[in-house]
């Protein structure tokens, strides 16, 4: 039975339940002789009965399901391993074949021993997938009776109720939880699997990066290196060039909108930075390639320098520039987060605006600020898709804004796109890589919404 | 407005005789409003916010080293008079002033008045104390350095202290003058603000309920600071409380829902009101 | 300390100097302001003239005669049979005869450059339509092959010299020529909207990228929306202050930090690999999306549902409503137009969102419409990262026409959100 046949007869039992949940309760209040004033309406004794016969088969489905494809995969080893056949290759991709082959003329086209094997694996997984529908259906039946017939009119049944609703609303809001599990764990179990191979100091301190390993062992240059300081380098040197662009513009814009300008212009100026905000990066990325550039090579060639097509420079301007109402919109909130009254208190002993600003405004908001510049430093190095389109691919250990550099997340695009095996190093190296990512932007994000949050605290 | 919403409300609830008609019984304001050696002379001031009239065609005059206290209910208008003084009401958007303020027999909302210099004549202490999250020291060399009234380093020294003294609060923070302002009690850091004030060497300081969010111990040190710097300055206060108007103020000033109702010799107004507001106000009756 | 108490002539001395600081500092916000605009100025303009042409498309007009015996087919042929006949034959024909100087092998095959391979399915499909059209002669319009496109719409510049330009002056001649006479024009670009990807520029389109983002939307609103709002609500009206909670908010302020590329990671190691999901499928596509758009979402229904003045919820509970009855009979109701521009927010953002897709392999070469959730396909922004990486000219207007479609559906669910905050915005 199908996983969308299977949920919808679930869903058919716990409606089936509710209604005769709701039936059982109504019956039983009409034969009361004294009627209470106030009763618990019978639609939440069918609620109690469907939720009991439902979540339970719903949660042994999802671990069944997930169970199934290893276990079926152990089976067929044992099977395989009985019928003394030889299998040098991977399992998985041994398997390949067999799983893929649906019609009977792909079947006809198996070699003989796989043809025997994909007869086991036909009944194998028929075994599963009828257990499986069994081991729930047979579930969600006898907790539906059980519940039906336990619920009387003496059930608090509303009280239940709202207990399942509110286990489920935490189990909702626990997923971010088991988000950031699932990203730390998926990260860094590859990343173990990467460091197995590849020794940590020279992932970290190497200074060479050619992770094109050869297809055959013998091939001439076949050892790849995986130094990737030159992709820290490059995306250190981008993410400044953004920076050193992003932070005066936007916090001078922050500024000027929230102390200078008048009311007109904000109701135009403020959208026209939410469209900023809101352009795609990869629009910012073929901007970047395609006009920027080769803007800003032709530029420097006129001036005599050598750029490079690729060059840091003009992902970083874009970048900056994308960054630029994010940086804005943050510093406005720190600013306006400084009581009036400091302001009144520096503007009543006959300070200018700008004297205010300077010497009052932003040292108050200093902390503040400091958060908005390490969550836009964050933004920056995790940022991909304007590196991907208008960074280069090459990894050069240089801080020259001319040239081309590479970055982190440029190289897990490239280590990751393509059709390559999961298990090879190269692919592996993409996910250590996201794992410092990960780490580092984790750490400025966590210091940045700490020392932001220490600010407020401080005003309110 | 919220605040004269408020206002009318507070009256309604504690009027003893629900009729008191305002716009009835107002004529114009009772007392002499003007003075012989007029610093600051007000006339015809209307003040909206948006379309809502905050003041009515008030005139008063300030004398030259005088203090002179500006009472009534809150919602009044005393505080946003007291604002026009100095021209703080231009950071309210919506904020529109009409009619003469001199100072000096200078217009101070005419096109060439500068309104960074005429705060710097105008100073002005809040009703909460707002130092800057810099240090004792900062918080009072702030004006000496944007507007450069001092030449070096040991001037400015100076003129810290010769303000923090002025202010009273010299002494008890002679030690930690490099320790933060906001570190202070709340009475220290109103002295704080009102040192920070003097340091730039006004003509007028402009006081908004300048003791409200303090104890009665800090209050008093207050009050005798502005006995004090009667001598130097001309000060405009504006008070919730009557006694303390009477302790520091030589001339009284009554506003009600906007308008100046009755203006006076301080000792005159709380023992004699000639407007049936006033005594009323005076006498607890409301407000 | 006796100085004078009158200080004006003091702060004059500085003043000329302090305003003119003052007039820096504020023409530098202006600047700065005025910087982001001239940008997003540049960029609008830059990519709409790129894109602009892309909705138009050059058409030869040739006369084929549809002879069926060449082709192999009668009037009682069978689909498959004009499916597998060779329709290339008439149209190279058609060019033969209209430029009979074209008689050497190499010229000849270049004369059959003038229109696209599309030509030949073109012109099948009409016969299919119309079988009576066997056996004769009829005068159509095929797609220009996109160097012809490119010479029409003047991005190949015609005074070049030969060396330098891509179309070379034979074939140059044909074109002038034809357009000399009106046999080729341009019309509006359909195929624009109603085809897949294409290797070739003239055909490519972006219906499959349109459908696939709307598939992919579709699986993250119905994750997504569902699981914020109710943990909007768990943080907001019952969780407890202890650790766990506190432990959960940080996480969700993390996630909304995390760079979107992790999320690509976690879609690939545990969807793809550990879960057997299948690849560059809008399913996957929508789970990860969904993941990365939670915090927004999550975040927006917590202000909402914060906004809701507390006397509603004692009116309920005066009533004797328990508190979840409180809560979605009077507090989410209330809250829901907030909830659904941050909705609407969130989706945005996942709409323009390239790099988690990348990961799961959505970055396929994908020439059919997917039907399904389950079928590969690709998105909007992969097609134009995809295409701004083609090596054909061609490719060029239609990344800008694909940027341009993207940004129209992004403003449209911008202005349906901020027309919702406007008209439920209530001051409580």
């Amino acid at each position: 039975m199908s996983i969308s046949a299977l949920l919808l007869l679930l869903a058919f039992l716990a409606a089936f339940g509710f209604l005769i949940g709701r039936q059982k309760i109504h019956l039983q209040y009409k034969q009361q002789s004294e009627k209470p004033r106030i009763t618990t309406l019978p639609k939440y004794f069918g609620y109690v009965a469907g939720l009991v016969s439902l979540i339970p088969a719903l949660l042994v489905l999802f671990v069944l399901h997930v169970a199934e494809t290893p276990w079926i995969n152990h089976q067929i080893s044992e099977v395989i391993a009985s019928e003394g056949l030889q299998t040098d290759l991977d399992l998985d991709l041994y398997l390949n074949d067999i799983k893929n082959a649906n019609s009977e003329a792909e079947v006809a086209a198996l070699s003989h021993d796989k043809q025997v094997i994909h007869g086991h694996y036909q009944r194998i997984t028929k075994t599963a997938e009828w257990g499986k529908s069994a081991v729930v259906i047979s579930l969600a039946v006898l907790l539906g009776l059980f519940a039906l017939k336990r619920i009387n009119t003496e059930t608090r049944a509303r009280l239940i109720f709202e207990k399942i609703i509110e286990w489920i609303l935490l189990a909702a809001a626990s997923i971010a939880i088991m988000t950031t599990v699932g990203i730390v764990l998926s990260v860094l179990f590859e990343s173990m699997r990467f460091f197995g191979d590849v020794p940590v100091m020279d992932f970290m301190f190497g200074t060479e990066w050619s992770p094109q390993t050869a297809i055959r062992a013998d091939q001439v240059g076949s050892s790849a290196a995986f130094g990737a300081v030159p992709l820290f380098v490059g995306t250190m040197l981008i993410s400044v060039i953004a920076l050193m662009v992003s932070v005066p513009l936007g916090l001078m814009s922050a500024i000027y909108l929230s102390e200078y300008a008048s009311r007109s212009v904000r109701a135009v100026a403020k959208p026209v930075l939410e469209i900023l905000a809101g352009i795609p990066t990869v629009v910012y990325g073929f901007f970047a390639a395609l006009t920027v550039a080769p803007f800003i090579r032709d530029l420097g060639e006129g001036l005599g320098l050598s750029v490079a097509s690729e060059s840091a420079l003009a992902a970083g301007l874009v970048m900056g520039i994308m960054i630029i109402p994010f940086v804005s919109s943050l510093a406005d909130d720190v600013m306006s987060a400084v009581p009036q009254a400091l302001r009144e208190g520096s503007l009543g002993l006959g300070a200018t605006r700008s004297e205010t600003i300077v010497k009052v405004l932003i040292p108050a908001a200093l902390p503040g600020i400091v958060g908005g510049v390490l969550l836009a430093a964050s933004r920056a190095i995790g940022e991909t898709m304007i590196v991907v389109m208008a960074a280069g691919l090459a990894a050069n250990l240089t801080v020259n804004p001319l040239e081309a550099v590479t970055t982190v997340t440029v190289q897990i695009v490239t280590l990751l796109t393509g059709d390559q095996e999961f298990d090879s190093a190269k692919t592996l190296a993409a996910f250590a890589l996201g794992l410092m990512l990960f780490v580092t932007t984790l750490v400025l994000n966590m210091v940045a919404l700490y020392v932001v949050r220490k600010y407020r605290e401080q005003y309110e | 407005m919220n605040m004269i919403a408020d206002t009318m409300t507070a009256n309604m609830d504690n009027k003893p005789e629900p009729q008191v008609n305002l716009d009835i019984e107002y004529t114009e304001t009772v007392g002499a409003y003007t003075c012989d050696d007029a610093k600051i002379s007000t006339r015809d001031v209307n003040v909206f916010y948006d379309t809502n009239q905050a003041i009515h065609d008030v005139s008063l005059d300030v004398g030259r080293n005088e203090v002179i206290a500006l009472i009534g209910p809150s919602g009044c208008g005393k505080s946003t008079f007291l604002r026009c003084l100095n021209r703080m009401n231009d950071t309210i958007d919506i904020c529109r002033v009409q009619g003469k303020i001199l100072l000096d027999g200078e217009n101070i909302y005419s096109k060439k008045q500068d309104p960074v210099l005429l705060r710097a004549r105008v100073g002005m202490v809040f009703q909460k104390p707002n130092p800057f999250p810099k240090s004792i020291y900062d918080n009072v060399a702030y004006g000496p350095r944007i507007h450069g009234l001092t030449k070096n380093k040991a001037e400015l020294d100076d003129l810290v202290e010769d303000a923090l003294v002025k202010a009273g609060l010299f002494d008890e923070v002679k030690d930690r003058l490099h320790g933060p302002g906001t570190g202070l009690s709340g009475g220290q850091q109103q002295r704080l603000c009102i040192a920070r004030t003097i340091a730039v060497q006004p003509e007028v300081i402009l006081m908004d309920e300048p003791a409200s969010a303090l104890d009665p111990i800090a209050t008093a040190k207050i009050e005798e600071l502005i006995n004090e710097l009667r001598k130097n300055y001309t000060i405009v206060i504006v008070t919730h409380s009557m006694q303390q108007a009477a302790r520091v103020s030589q001339r009284t000033a009554y506003f009600h829902m906007g308008r100046l109702i009755e203006v006076g010799d301080t000792n005159k107004i709380f023992t004699n009101p000639k407007h049936e507001l006033t005594e009323k106000y005076i006498t607890g009756r409301f407000g | 300390m006796n100085k004078p108490i009158n200080n004006t002539d003091q702060v004059k001395l500085s003043l000329k100097k302090r305003y003119f600081k003052e007039k820096v500092f504020k023409s530098a916000g202006l600047l700065a302001i005025g910087i982001a605009f001239m940008f997003l100025l540049v960029l609008l303009t830059d990519i709409i003239t790129k894109a602009m042409p892309a909705f138009s498309q050059t058409q030869v007009n040739l006369t084929v005669s549809i002879d069926a015996d060449e082709l192999g087919l009668k009037d009682d042929s069978s689909r498959e049979d004009f499916m597998a006949a060779d329709f290339r034959q008439p149209i190279r024909q058609a060019l033969r005869d209209r430029f009979p100087e074209a008689t050497k092998r190499k010229v000849k095959k270049e004369l059959y450059t003038l229109v696209s391979i599309g030509a030949e399915y073109q012109l099948r499909d009409a016969v299919l339509e119309n079988p009576a059209l066997l056996g004769q002669s009829v005068t159509m319009d095929f797609i220009a092959d996109d160097d012809v496109d490119a010479v029409i719409k003047g991005a190949i510049d015609r005074t070049l010299p030969e060396s330098d330009r891509r179309v070379k002056d034979q074939k140059l001649g044909w074109i002038l020529e034809m357009e000399a006479s009106g046999e080729v024009h341009k019309t509006f670009n359909w195929l624009f909207f109603s085809a897949g990807d294409s290797r070739e520029p003239e055909l490519a389109g972006i219906k499959g990228a349109i459908l696939g983002s709307l598939y992919t939307l579709l699986v993250t609103l119905a994750l997504s929306f569902p699981v914020a709002v109710a943990a909007a609500i768990y943080l907001e009206e019952f969780a407890p202050k202890n650790r766990f909670i506190d432990f959960i908010e940080i996480n969700i302020n993390n996630l909304a930090a995390v760079p979107s590329i992790v999320f690509g990671l976690l879609g690939l190691a545990v969807f793809i690999n550990f879960f057997s999901m299948p690849r560059s499928a809008p399913l996957v596509g929508g789970i990860v999306l969904s993941l990365m758009t939670l915090p927004t979402i999550i975040i927006a229904s917590r202000s909402a549902i914060k906004a809701v003045p507390p006397s509603l919820r004692e009116a309920a509970l005066g009533l004797g409503a328990s508190k979840m009855q409180t809560v979605f009979h009077h507090v989410l109701p209330a809250a829901l137009p907030g909830i659904l521009t941050g909705t609407i927010i969130g989706m945005a953002q996942a709409l323009g969102e390239t790099a988690p897709l990348l990961m799961i392999g959505m970055v396929a070469f994908i020439v059919d419409i997917p039907q399904s959730i389950g079928d590969p396909s690709t998105v909007l922004p992969i097609q134009v990262f995809l295409w701004a990486d083609a090596p054909e000219r061609g490719f060029l207007e239609k990344t800008s026409a694909a940027i341009l479609v993207l940004l129209v559906f992004l403003i449209a669910m911008n202005a349906v959100a901020i027309r919702l905050r406007k008209k439920f915005e209530k001051k409580w």
